[in-house]
């Protein structure tokens, strides 16, 4: 997939006009916008190059809805609405076997992910993969409040992202970040 | 001294969500209740542990470049997908192949000049009439007979003026080749003081008058055309009717955007290209049949 997607970007020219509609132009919103959907994504699908479909897919969404976007103030928990279902939509049609971690590890390194030596890659690898084993544990909504809110969204974004109110979402931040310390603790993620 | 907080409250707080009202009354609660205080050193201590576990998950870089260029391709390509849907020209090519495949070198060689030769005149044609309308009411567009005519006619404003040129039907002279340029010079005093109630686009008049001449034109001995050719003239003109009637809905809903118009008037070209090739298909076959 990778081989023919780069034939085709290598065919089209650079120069597309992306028009801008709204207070923020699709430009703009990639530009302020690609690494949470990117990381988001990641975090769910667990696979470099899967969140970088999930996220190509989120921003033709993006461009398809210029115009019935919400505004710039909440253009993010839509993005990350948008993420959310693209990823687990990804996730239900693959299967969840060791080939893929495995396919994670390879294309990482292949994409030049980890950069660090490889003690470090080594360690950092473990310590992502703690951490997702601990997320792995907490129930939803909770484990999407902790993603977005590490991402640095406010409540009401985080909200709007999950279609929760708003008033729930600090108890729901409080309850999941427990859990997380108890189960991460468990695993032994705590150093 | 206020009530204890509860674990939202206190979430809410270090997380910098709540009014500042209630932020003060917080950090006074905080600064006086000892129960409460250990509960804020277990929140920050297990907000840094999330912090710190998920930071390898979120400090692995972002492929900015590669991403922003999929999305590009895939914007691109979206943008071609709707062009493609608007402007069916997929038909004519595969027709134009098929006009070449029975045809004879000669057919290529003199329909190519043909169209170069007609397009030519109806420039010219255009441009005098562009000039005369100015001074005088618009002519009338030229009669609309047929059933790709009226496909055309229904895509625009159904009130199309009635039938005025006679000296637009021009009989089939078979023999003749060079007649195109000969035909639109004759017609050329047709200034009628019809009023012109569709609103038609800048230019679309003249690629209008120029479909109904041809279209006359080759409706005028249809049935000496080759079954097989007719055949494939009718399945093209209904796609290039087809893409005329949604490039135009098209480009009357978005007035402002050229790219409409562009195709609008991309799609005229490929209908006037058929009849053009049509009719110097039958003019230079039909002796022979």
């Amino acid at each position: 997939m990778n081989g023919q997607a780069r034939a085709l970007i290598e065919s089209m020219p650079n120069d597309i006009g992306t028009e801008a509609v709204g207070p923020l132009s699709f430009d703009e919103a990639f530009t302020l916008h690609h690494r949470a959907v990117f990381r988001t994504a990641r975090a769910v699908v667990r696979d470099s190059a899967l969140a970088e479909d999930v996220t190509q897919e989120v921003f033709l969404r993006l461009y398809r809805n210029l115009n019935s976007t919400p505004g710039e103030e909440l253009l993010r928990a839509w993005l990350l609405r948008v993420t959310l279902n693209v990823a687990r939509n990804t996730l239900r049609g693959q299967s969840r076997s060791m080939v893929r971690d495995n396919e994670y590890h390879k294309t990482t390194a292949e994409n030049g992910f980890f950069v660090d030596a490889p003690e470090d890659d080594y360690e950092r690898r473990m310590a992502i993969e703690e951490a997702r084993r601990a997320l792995d544990k907490i129930k939803e909504p909770m484990r999407s409040c902790l993603l977005l809110k590490q991402q640095g969204l406010s409540y009401r974004e985080i909200a709007t992202s999950l279609s929760l109110k708003e008033t729930n979402i600090g108890s729901l931040v409080a309850r999941g970040r427990k859990e997380f310390a108890r189960v991460y603790g468990k695993i032994g993620g705590k150093r | 001294m206020t009530r204890c907080l509860d674990e939202a409250r206190l979430q809410s707080y270090f997380d910098g969500e709540l009014s500042i009202d209630l932020m003060e009354s917080v950090t006074s609660h905080l600064a006086s209740c000892v129960t409460c205080a250990a509960a804020a050193r277990e929140l920050e201590e297990e907000t840094a542990l999330l912090t710190t576990a998920l930071s390898a998950e979120f400090e692995v870089s972002v492929p900015t470049e590669t991403l922003r260029q999929r999305i590009d391709a895939a914007v691109l390509g979206e943008r071609v997908a709707v062009a493609q849907a608007t402007e069916k020209r997929s038909g004519l090519a595969a027709f134009f192949s098929g006009v070449l495949n029975f045809g004879t070198q000669r057919t290529l060689g003199f329909a190519s000049l043909a169209v170069v030769i007609a397009f030519g005149a109806i420039v010219g044609v255009v441009m005098m009439r562009t000039g005369k309308q100015i001074t005088s009411n618009p002519p009338a567009v030229t009669p609309l007979k047929s059933t790709d005519v009226q496909q055309l006619a229904n895509a625009t404003p159904p009130s199309v003026p009635s039938p005025t040129e006679e000296s637009v039907v021009v009989p089939a002279n078979d023999d003749v080749p060079g007649v195109r340029p000969e035909k639109f010079r004759r017609n050329k005093p047709s200034t009628n003081a019809v009023p012109q109630p569709v609103k038609l686009f800048p230019g679309e008049r003249s690629y209008l008058q120029t479909i109904a001449r041809l279209d006359t034109t080759i409706n005028s001995n249809k049935r000496e055309m080759r079954p097989s050719l007719r055949a494939e003239y009718e399945r093209n003109l209904a796609v290039v009717d087809r893409a005329i009637a949604a490039t135009r809905s098209a480009a009357k809903s978005n007035p402002n955007d050229p790219d409409t118009a562009d195709f609008m008037f991309a799609a005229y070209q490929s209908k006037v290209d058929l009849l053009n090739t049509i009719a110097d298909a039958r003019v230079s076959n039909g002796p022979r049949h």
